[in-house]
């Protein structure tokens, strides 16, 4: 599982809005607001990387967002056990 | 994850990253942190992807990466991150990493044709140095090749060079930096005599207008672009300008959107500069005080080969341009030349395409005198559905924008520019339109070439990785050079090889030939992202040769190898890296890599203990070697001044070049370390800092050479964000060539002090026309260069442009990025962008696979009309970060002349439903 800090900016005048509208993104919980610079911190859980890049995607569509990035990780994951040859090196075939 | 764990971990996170970007939060808040960070050790680190060089702070607890954040106290990105530095760690972890050597063999031997089997170190190892032997004592120096990379840690590019110049004399090694920024390197020498820019980031806080030419910062450079933004907001005059071939995610923040065809940035400088003179704009006094102006000639190829014994049937037409050009309507314009005749010209100066020679500001501005606006904007309007008043209309502004006195300006370029096949020309005209307006060297006033690799300005560039450099600007070429570095180096003289190697194309090309039939790729993936692949990928499987592929994953490169030796990732070693704002940051090693996997730099020491000084300092062929001092065709023998010196026979290369009593000195354990561990020194089973002491001896180099490098440890201190070189007295330089900031001006306000190419003859637009040759120490060079057609322009059959690049989520050709196995169905495939007209036209819709085809090879992709980049009607963008679908076999591999860098940018195809 990974959890993300993601640091949005929106407009000052926007920002009940803008909560509002995060607030109802799966996955994302709005946690501290600053109403007057605009800055709101979300956390994004998701299962996978692509579920968390495709919900910064989501966040930075939502309209008045002026910015949304990642600032903080954290993976709660433990190492794969590495093949000694990875199956796609384990074949004879050129690369496409 | 029990609920209320994950609950509590939540309210960390999210105080951890109201703390990093500076936003308050309550008492409990901040002991949530403390508790979710219990136990974890925090150390600072540098993003492992672009040039922008970010801070992050990274998390270990029990050997593995807990956690990453935005580093606050980095000046560069101020506790943000941009998507792709969430993959610091993840990374690290992916499902198919590389954790032991692997070799192509069949009944346990080596086997061309034989399958991938796990090896021990010491066999691969005896079978590189076997393979390399077969090769060097049949070809000499000039049969081995290294491809490396902008992506190699200071030390690691640092530790080949070293072994391939000094050690095999062989130049044969050249970074993928090349396809990078080769040309701003070049535009650099030419324009300053130094390379590297001379602003910095803070630039965009004290600008009133970016300018981006052939830059999408929003996908490429997204934090830096978040800065530009942020002054937007803040700055309500500021503007900014991009100048793009098609609409893309910078367009949305732009409050000016300028769409060109392909080269046409050539002509739309010209105009600005003609724009200028007219409207006495010129900064008179800082022109008079501080420039010259030059001219070059145009005839000078396509960096193709001569010769079309290689070529594809279908691509012979194109590399016959490498001998004979006819004009196009637009160059002879632009030549001053009667467009109603044929004008044939054969490339005379393809060999010599980097002289040049001082002209007048007369000649400068009959010059650029055919750049009217109407004859611009007729050959540069890139979007046929715009109007040419509308078009026109805007390179108004854009002029009034640039000529403005009270306006300041940063131009921002990369990949636009620099993949361009006048691409060292391009770059040295936005020098000439800053320097005519003395908008240069100043707050907010900066031409700036932005990178594209972590380090290719701190190890591709400073280092001189490249097949004709040396450490700190020095060039193999010249003798004076030569000699600082072999005394640096504690080599006999005539050691260094005074002819330029094989840069990374050619190194391709020479593979295809037979010409090198041993390779060695570092932290790259060259057959995946070198232009024209179907040849070398081809070249690698099926001539007679050894290619040994260092990677962490089975990138196309490794998939082609006969070797695959398993890598470190960048926090699994000390290292460090230097950004395109001259930022040198280091770090520690935080966890262990795993398995068998070792750093580069263990990999390169390790195999140089497998040769001795005898063998590779003796009499070497260098077919071609032309060179005063040397004998034609060879290098001296240098044994017995080796012996003199203090080297014996048998000493290996390792002892010779690395374990030098002077780096020895550098003792491991080190307290910098603060209890990290380094597995490069207990692999090598050494007591000394091999990291330190390379960085120092490199550092030595730079030191008093305007590319000063500060002590190994002060680089390490808690409070300490990177330094940009020069550092001097402890004090980083933030603006050079001007006196307020740099202590290398010696006498004026201004002084561009480099000190290559600052002596030339002069002549007119024409050619030189005087043998004597003039000095002119302390000046910058305003060049004029003409408009020059692409080499290859759609046709009726290869109707459309193709033009590949970089996305937002992946990185480069996505060996990392693509690892993380869920991230690879985010983007699954490259989606090629067309415009919808384009499309409807050839009976498709989004969503439709088709094929791709050009001169040289065709591939399946899947049509997208709606995507982040919307190119005008005829042109089409396509990412390579995609090994499943090989965009780069499409392109050209023609070059800058110059730099030698590939034009990426600009393919004719044809795209018809699969």
């Amino acid at each position: 599982m990974n959890l993300s800090g993601i640091l949005v900016v929106v407009r000052p005048s926007r920002v009940e809005e803008a909560q509002a509208r995060l607030g109802e993104l799966p996955g994302v919980e709005v946690h501290h607001v600053d109403p007057e610079t605009g800055r709101i911190v979300v956390v994004q859980e998701a299962e996978s990387v692509e579920e968390e890049v495709a919900a910064l995607s989501r966040i930075k569509a939502l309209k008045g967002v002026m910015l949304a990035e990642m600032v903080y990780h954290v993976f709660d994951e433990t190492p794969p056990e590495w093949d000694a040859v990875p199956p796609e090196l384990d074949s004879t075939e050129f690369p496409n | 994850m029990e609920l209320s764990r994950r609950t509590f971990l939540k309210s960390g996170v999210a105080a951890a990253t109201a703390m990093a970007v500076g936003i308050p939060i309550s008492r409990s808040a901040s002991a949530a942190v403390a508790e979710t960070e219990k136990d974890w050790r925090w150390d600072k680190g540098v993003c492992r992807f672009c040039g922008v060089g970010c801070g992050i702070q990274i998390a270990t607890h029990q050997g593995k990466i807990v956690a990453t954040k935005g580093d606050p106290d980095a000046p560069v990105n101020r506790g943000l991150n941009c998507v792709k530095g969430y993959f610091n760690s993840k990374i690290l972890y992916g499902r198919d990493r590389l954790t032991q050597p692997l070799m192509r063999m069949t009944d346990g031997k080596f086997d061309k044709k034989g399958r991938f089997t796990p090896v021990t170190w010491e066999q691969a190892f005896d079978e590189m140095s076997r393979q390399f032997r077969k090769a060097y004592r049949e070809k000499g120096p000039a049969g081995v090749g290294v491809i490396g990379s902008g992506q190699w840690l200071i030390q690691e590019g640092y530790a080949m060079n070293k072994l391939m110049k000094a050690g095999f004399r062989s130049n044969n090694i050249d970074p993928n930096a090349r396809n990078c920024m080769a040309s701003a390197v070049a535009a650099f020498m030419q324009v300053f005599g130094i390379d590297e820019p001379p602003g910095n980031y803070d630039d965009i806080e004290y600008t009133d207008m970016a300018v981006l030419w052939g830059a999408n910062m929003a996908e490429a450079h997204p934090v830096l672009w978040q800065r530009v933004i942020d002054r937007r907001l803040g700055h309500p005059d500021m503007k900014v300008v991009n100048i793009t071939t098609f609409r893309n995610l910078s367009s949305e923040g732009s409050d000016l959107e300028i769409i060109i065809k392909p080269n046409a940035d050539m002509a739309l400088l010209n105009y600005l500069a003609r724009e200028i003179i007219h409207r006495g704009a010129v900064n008179q006094e800082f022109v008079d005080k501080h420039c010259v102006f030059c001219a070059g000639p145009t005839d000078i190829g396509y960096g193709m080969r001569p010769t079309d014994k290689f070529a594809f049937e279908a691509e012979k037409d194109i590399q016959a341009k490498e001998v004979e050009v006819t004009l196009t309507r637009d160059e002879a314009i632009a030549l001053g030349k009667d467009p109603n005749q044929v004008h044939t010209v054969k490339q005379a100066n393809a060999g010599t395409a980097d002289k040049h020679w001082l002209v007048s500001f007369d000649d400068f501005r009959k010059g650029v005198e055919p750049y009217t606006l109407d004859f611009v904007a007729e050959l540069a309007k890139g979007d046929v559905d715009e109007s040419l008043d509308s078009f026109k209309a805007k390179l108004g502004q854009l002029a009034d924008l640039y000529a403005d006195r009270e306006r300041k300006v940063v131009s921002f370029w990369t990949m636009g520019f620099n993949q361009h096949v006048r691409g060292t020309a391009v770059n040295e005209q936005v020098y000439s339109v800053h320097l005519l307006l003395g908008k240069i060297a100043e707050p907010g006033n900066s031409p700036f070439s932005l990178t594209g690799q972590p380090s290719a300005c701190g190890t591709a560039r400073e280092v001189g990785t490249f097949s004709h450099r040396l450490p700190a600007d020095m060039v193999v070429t010249l003798p004076k050079h030569r000699e600082v570095t072999e005394k640096g180096w504690h080599l006999p003289s005539k050691t260094l090889n005074p002819k330029i190697g094989s840069h990374i194309t050619k190194i391709m090309r020479d593979l295809e030939d037979g010409s090198i039939t041993w390779a060695w790729v570092q932290v790259n993936n060259p057959f995946q992202h070198v232009a024209n692949a179907n040849h070398w990928l081809k070249a690698a499987r099926e001539r007679d040769n050894f290619v040994v592929v260092s990677d962490a994953y089975p990138s196309v490169s490794a998939k082609v190898a006969d070797l695959i030796l398993p890598s470190a990732m960048i926090f699994e070693k000390w290292g460090g890296y230097g950004n395109a704002e001259r930022r040198t940051q280091l770090w520690r090693e935080q966890v262990a890599p795993p398995g068998d996997a070792r750093s580069d730099l263990w990999q390169i020491l390790e195999f140089s203990k497998h040769f001795t000084i005898g063998e590779v300092w003796k009499e070497q062929p260098v077919p071609g070697l032309k060179q005063e001092g040397f004998e034609d065709g060879k290098l001296p023998d240098l044994v017995a001044a080796a012996q003199e010196m203090g080297y014996r026979p048998e000493m290996t290369l390792y002892e010779a070049l690395f374990e030098t009593a002077q780096n020895k000195k550098y003792a491991w354990p080190d307290p910098v370390a603060k209890g990290h561990d380094n597995h490069t020194v207990k692999h090598l089973g050494v007591d000394w800092f091999v990291e330190k002491a390379l960085f120092e001896e490199h550092a030595g180099f730079t030191r008093g050479h305007h590319h000063d490098l500060a002590p190994f440890d002060v680089y390490y201190a808690d409070d300490v964000r990177g330094l940009r070189w020069p550092v001097i007295d402890g004090k980083e330089t933030l603006w050079r060539f001007n006196a307020n900031y740099d202590p290398y001006v010696k006498s004026g306000d201004f002084e561009f002090y480099g000190p290559a190419m600052k002596e030339l003859a002069s002549g007119n637009l024409d050619g030189p026309t005087t043998e004597e040759k003039t000095k002119f120490p302390g000046k910058a060079k305003i060049f004029f260069r003409p408009y020059a057609a692409p080499v290859e322009s759609p046709d009726s059959n290869f109707d459309l442009w193709l033009c590949t690049g970089r996305i937002l989520e992946h990185w480069h050709t996505g060996t990392m990025t693509r690892r993380v196995p869920e991230l690879h169905r985010a983007m699954p495939a490259a989606v090629l962008d067309m415009n919808a007209e384009d499309a409807k036209q050839r009976g498709l819709q989004r969503q439709d696979t088709v094929w791709i085809e050009s001169r040289r090879g065709k591939i399946k992709a899947v049509v997208e009309t709606q995507g982040r980049n919307r190119p005008p009607r005829g042109y089409t963008f396509m990412p390579f970060f995609d090994e499943s679908v090989l965009v780069n076999k499409l392109c050209v591999d023609a070059t800058c002349p110059i730099s030698k860098e590939e034009d990426f940018k600009k393919s004719a195809v044809k795209v018809y439903k699969a």
